[in-house]
């Protein structure tokens, strides 16, 4: 009985966290990126395979930027019983918007970082990182790298 | 080529979705299914391990019954012959029985007593010290022949077995996690009911059995007083649902109920057990 109501408490204690904490956190790195989407607005990053017509390009370098982004306890739940029934994960979605915008922004602050002016032939990556035998994925990391270009004056 | 500052259309990639919503259809939909399905499961294992004939469980579990016995450190001392002769004499009022009963004390100072399938019956030291007359004892061995009668171990093994694979299963697919620790309490509440029904079978029989071989049910009930007065009145209430044994006053009520339905006295001499002596409420001392 003991050991019931003990797991049972575990158990809602840890959903109640993971949505609590979970939706909190995620506004607040929502807030973050728009914020920086803002800022960098002007840097384009642009998935063609070699520069347009008429760009005068100095130097290139690769630049990336990657993250790594984990579900809280309450998605993951969601997510399981999902897995059951098929259809969509709803409850992954968020979680991959949001690594794949940080990704991107990391990726064209290094690139401002390094003083150039745009990237070219961007392409994004995602992997997963195992987590314990009892948990799954712990996690998944993505990738976007692309070919920052320093421009001559134009 | 003109570039035109543009900001990412936000959300795009995300389902407008009411967590709430999709909270509630998966929990109450696929959850509530879960459980059912656990308990089906678990329900069918119960019933196929009921037809699993007597002589295949002995084959398979005669031997290990042993070696069980050994690992819990069941030490020959002179008490077991009479506990072996008394366990023959008990199950001499089952009809074709099908086990050759073994016997074992294992050095224990909690009160206990347990079956192994294949015919192993195994009581702590702790027991024996505190039965006070043959006849309490008896109900406890009575008690024990009833789960073999009913193939309750047999069961519980079975349930045990099947349900583990299928959690197991369930769990990869649905990448371990909450879905695993849901699936755990579900099925630590459904699980309780077979084994509290089962007790009160085994009850059933055991005081059949002391009552065909005494001619009273006097001392059967000893047990529970015992263990109703160390229980705590409170503790006793609150943890009878989801407990595997269901609380002593609980089981004592049903078994005055049972007697006394089938005109079976709870007044004769009992006879004594061990070194001590016969002196009860309920009887007089043997000459």
């Amino acid at each position: 009985m003991i050991e019931l109501a003990v797991n049972f408490g575990i158990f809602l204690l840890l959903m109640m966290l993971g949505y609590l904490a979970g939706s909190y956190l995620e506004e607040a790195h929502y807030r973050r990126i728009r914020a920086r989407e803002l800022e960098m607005m002007s840097m384009p990053a642009v998935n063609f395979r070699s520069p347009p017509a008429g760009w005068k390009i100095e130097s290139g370098v690769l630049v990336t930027g990657s993250v790594v982004v984990s579900v809280d306890y309450f998605k993951r739940f969601l997510a399981g019983l999902r897995m059951l029934v098929g259809g969509r994960l709803k409850s992954y979605e968020s979680l991959l918007d949001r690594g794949r915008r940080e990704a991107l922004l990391r990726m064209k602050e290094e690139a401002s970082a390094q003083g150039c002016q745009a990237i070219i032939n961007v392409r994004l990556e995602t992997s997963r990182i195992a987590g314990s035998a009892n948990q799954g994925t712990a996690g998944v990391e993505i990738l976007a790298f692309g070919t920052a270009v320093k421009l001559a004056e134009n | 080529m003109k570039y035109t500052a543009r900001l990412p259309t936000d959300r795009i990639n995300v389902s407008k979705t009411d967590p709430r919503k999709e909270t509630l259809v998966l929990v109450v939909g696929v959850g509530a299914c879960l459980v059912v399905l656990l308990a089906l499961i678990s329900f069918s294992m119960d019933l196929l391990m009921g037809w699993v004939p007597f002589s295949w469980e002995i084959r398979a579990f005669e031997g290990w019954g042993q070696e069980m016995m050994t690992a819990a450190g069941v030490k020959q001392h002179a008490v077991d012959e009479t506990l072996q002769q008394l366990i023959e004499r008990l199950a001499s009022h089952w009809p074709d029985v099908p086990y050759r009963f073994q016997t074992g004390v294992t050095p224990e100072t909690l009160p206990n007593a347990f079956a192994l399938p294949g015919g192993a019956v195994v009581v702590t030291s702790g027991l024996l010290d505190r039965v006070e007359s043959e006849n309490e004892l008896a109900f406890i061995l009575g008690h024990e022949l009833g789960h073999f009668r009913n193939r309750d171990h047999l069961r519980g093994l079975g349930r045990q077995v099947v349900t583990a694979l299928a959690m197991t299963a369930i769990g990869v697919v649905a990448g371990g996690g909450g879905v695993t620790d849901f699936m755990t309490i579900a099925h630590y509440v459904t699980d309780r009911r077979f084994s509290r029904e089962q007790e009160f079978a085994a009850d059933r029989f055991g005081l059949e059995i002391v009552q065909r071989e005494y001619g009273h049910v006097a001392g059967a009930e000893d047990f529970f007083k015992h263990l109703a007065d160390e229980e705590s009145v409170w503790d006793s209430r609150a943890a009878s649902y989801l407990s595997t044994h269901p609380w002593s006053e609980g089981r004592m009520e049903r078994l005055r109920r049972l007697a006394e339905g089938n005109g079976w006295s709870d007044q004769g001499n009992t006879r004594p057990w061990g070194n001590r002596e016969a002196g009860r409420e309920n009887s007089s001392p043997t000459p």
